[in-house]
């Protein structure tokens, strides 16, 4: 198995309550971010019902959304602010990290 | 730009509208394309009833919040709708509170709104949600949700 988001492609969901609106401003963000950070990864835009029936690397949603993920996904991200590239970094380069995925 | 296919959408933007609570201040960015039919009546009871089911996590950054229903809840066009809100409301978010910013879309499918909302997320990470505050006039927001709406890829 490779490094996640080097070798092999991190699988990410974002997720909301309908599954076409605030999650795709979420993906849109993620994507830019992963690309930031140098990562390889495949964003998709969900529904949470949906989400709790499908595989990922990293979860990211809400936190009024993300307590009934936590265990689901190997990583679980809550995010306040859709638009801010900031504290997505943060957060997503800090659970990179503390799941041993840390990109070189 | 010549050739190109522009991307069609119904916009309505009013700044400065003054509004009681959260659930008013979503049919009030609702009725003017409930007006120009691009939506129905019963798509701007949906976009207040999903905060109802599902909490207010349309509130998707400090004070800016999409309202939004599914596409067979009435949405007969694609559409795109600000307003600007006299004094801010709270919608019950935990970090996002209060909104002094409320966007409405509607897609007739679910894949014909995704250009228009990744053009959406462009414009608000580099500072949409300021210049509609901003706004003077409802004409000036208008203007400012067509540049939106000009950057929609192909």
């Amino acid at each position: 198995m490779g490094r996640k988001g080097v070798e092999d492609e991190l699988e990410v969901l974002t997720a909301c309550g309908v599954g076409m609106g605030s999650c795709l401003i979420l993906r849109m963000t993620a994507e830019e971010v992963f690309k930031e950070l140098g990562l390889r990864a495949h964003v998709l835009a969900t529904d949470v019902s949906s989400a709790r029936g499908m595989k990922a690397d990293i979860f990211i949603a809400q936190e009024l959304h993300t307590p009934e993920f936590e265990g689901l996904f190997p990583v679980v991200i809550s995010v306040k602010n859709f638009i801010d590239k900031k504290e997505m970094r943060e957060k997503i380069a800090a659970a990179m990290e503390k799941a041993g995925w840390k990109a070189a | 730009m010549e050739g190109r296919l522009r991307t069609r959408v119904a916009l309505h933007a009013k700044v400065r509208v003054p509004v009681s609570d959260w659930e008013h201040a979503i049919r009030a960015v609702c009725a003017p394309l409930v007006e120009a039919g691009a939506i129905t009546e019963n798509y701007a009871d949906r976009c207040v009833e999903i905060v109802h089911e599902q909490g207010p996590y349309i509130v998707v950054a400090p004070g800016i919040a999409l309202a939004h229903a599914r596409p067979e809840d009435g949405a007969r066009e694609l559409a795109l709708g600000a307003i600007t809100l006299a004094e801010p409301v709270a919608f019950g978010h935990p970090s996002n509170d209060p909104v002094n910013l409320v966007l409405v879309f509607a897609s007739p499918d679910k894949e014909a709104h995704v250009g228009l909302l990744a053009s959406l997320a462009r414009h608000l990470t580099q500072g949409l949600g300021e210049r509609l505050l901003a706004a003077a006039s409802d004409a000036a927001a208008t203007a400012r949700l067509q540049e939106v709406v000009d950057d929609v890829g192909p």
